[in-house]
């Protein structure tokens, strides 16, 4: 029973990484229309920002984390304004392609100070808590209740304030969003800068239990592409339960299966959930 | 108050307006008639700032329209309901009017003022409060529309073809509330095909035709004009 247990807190660890991954990408996608292919770059960039100031400058864990949202952040508003903001009226594989090249461009750039070799990072908490058997990492604890967290203030953020519903409302309805004077120039920098703090958290947060690389993003933003598919695309409570479904199927399967097929099962749900449904799970426009 | 000299507008080689000159004073009814793929939408669209004018100058009490962004334009207080309403149909009511006041939002006591003065004009929108506005019907959803664009302080108001798709009862309710939003101090700019029932509310009336003004007249004459009973009335 304790290892059913254990994996349904690998899932849920898994899951909370995944999710906050698919939520800056589905914010992006849902009022740009821009599949932003280096979103997993910023998630790359984000853990070596963390280990570069944990590491080389001796910065406490959670300042590193916070300097490291910020700059990253920034990051993804430049991208905004000087390669997606020029782009908003050409063909749509323009954006594509200039994703694929800033992807490119990022790994190459973090490569040329760091290497490419595999780095440790480790946290502040590496005690493990043992509930009656039931063993937990506290970073992995730390990993899902910083993500429910995070998750629960953006909903606050989007819901209760007036600046956060410019972005559902300009994801809602374009025109609607500029008759009541919404500046969709502001609106677009604010959510490029939302997903590229969240992706830096997110590679903050999972670093000690994983490495740090410069193909670290690779991996996770398939399975975020996958998860806001499987979601529906745009819709903020698709990536979260995609992004649980995925961790879950991954924690169960690589367990209960085969740890080499893990990265599989994430792939083959896609497939069987949009034979059955195309539209994916939650595809309502942005919600 | 709204003046349009020599305005043009063009999608790619097709010219949809062609040298459009016209004039809104404060606190008019002004009514813009023609038929579908007239241009009204595109004259509206390039007021509001949706569309840019190829040439000609916009200008709004004296000052340039044309050019700036449809924020700044709501900011300067002339606000477009447009046809097909472009609400946010999967937020509330509420949220919809609230979004409105968004170039005011930091003015609370005020937007919280104006909600209660919309509501007064649309009582039914207090009861849906906290549906979602895709839910509403059609009537209704007009409703929020109009709702959303007062509250976002117009003092000229373009409205875009609001009859459309109505029931004939609630058409006429909707004239009624236009003719009374007018009333209370703001200009209003209507767009319609329903020309008898606007031409009645109105003071003044424009036609449009394939891109161009061919007429112009206060109501009496609009009314009384030969070519707009035949072409627009049907009498």
């Amino acid at each position: 029973m304790n290892l059913f247990f254990q994996q349904i807190m690998n899932g849920l660890t898994l899951g909370s990484i995944y999710g906050l991954v698919a939520l800056g990408l589905t914010l992006v996608y849902g009022i740009l229309h821009i599949p932003n292919f280096a979103h997993g770059a910023l998630y790359m960039v984000g853990a070596f920002l963390s280990y570069f100031l944990m590491v080389d400058l001796g910065v406490h864990y959670w300042l590193a984390m916070a300097g490291s949202a910020a700059v990253v952040a920034l990051l993804a508003i430049l991208c905004e304004r000087l390669v997606f903001h020029p782009l908003r009226n050409s063909p749509p594989i323009h954006d594509k392609i200039a994703a694929i090249g800033i992807l490119l461009f990022l790994e190459a750039v973090v490569q040329m100070f760091w290497g490419a070799d595999f780095r440790r990072m480790s946290s502040p908490f590496t005690g493990i808590l043992n509930f009656d058997g039931l063993i937990i990492p506290e970073q992995r604890l730390l990993i899902v209740v910083g993500a429910f967290t995070l998750v629960a203030a953006l909903q606050l953020f989007l819901r209760k304030t007036m600046v956060g519903a410019t972005i559902i409302a300009l994801a809602q309805s374009r025109d609607g969003a500029f008759l009541v004077g919404i500046d969709a120039n502001r609106v677009a920098m604010m959510t490029f800068a939302i997903s590229g703090a969240l992706a830096a958290i997110a590679a903050t947060l999972y670093a000690p239990i994983n490495l740090v690389y410069p193909a670290m993003g690779h991996l996770v933003i398939m399975k975020a592409f996958v998860i806001i598919i499987l979601g529906g695309m745009g819709s903020i409570p698709g990536a979260i339960v995609g992004g649980m479904i995925i961790g879950f199927a991954e924690a169960f399967g690589g367990f209960y299966i085969s740890t080499a097929y893990k990265d599989i099962i994430a792939f083959g749900l896609l497939v069987l959930i949009l034979s059955v449904r195309p539209q994916g799970l939650f595809a309502k426009g942005a919600h | 108050m709204l003046q349009l000299n020599n305005v043009d507008v063009c999608y790619g080689s097709f010219k949809a307006l062609n040298r459009i000159n016209m004039s809104v004073q404060s606190g008019e009814l002004v009514v813009l008639l023609g038929a579908n793929g007239a241009g009204k939408t595109s004259l509206f669209n390039a007021i509001s700032g949706l569309g840019r004018p190829a040439a000609g100058a916009i200008s709004f009490d004296g000052r340039r329209l044309d050019g700036l962004k449809p924020s700044a334009i709501v900011s300067a207080g002339v606000v477009q309901c447009a046809e097909g309403r472009k609400l946010f149909p999967q937020m509330s009511v509420l949220q919809n009017l609230m979004l409105g006041a968004y170039v005011h939002r930091r003015d609370r006591a005020g937007n919280r003022q104006r909600l209660d003065e919309v509501m007064a004009l649309f009582p039914i929108l207090a009861e849906k409060g906290q549906q979602p506005a895709g839910s509403l019907s059609g009537g209704q959803q007009q409703m929020v529309a109009i709702g959303r664009a007062l509250m976002s302080r117009p003092r000229l108001l373009m409205l875009d073809e609001p009859s459309l798709g109505l029931a004939p009862l609630v058409v006429k309710q909707m004239f009624e509330i236009i003719k009374k939003i007018n009333g209370l101090g703001t200009t209003v700019l209507l767009a319609e095909q329903n020309a008898f029932a606007a031409l009645r509310i109105a003071d003044r009336a424009y036609v449009m035709e394939n891109g161009q003004l061919v007429l112009e007249g206060d109501q009496d004459t609009m009314l009384g004009n030969e070519q707009v009973r035949k072409a627009y009335i049907g009498a």
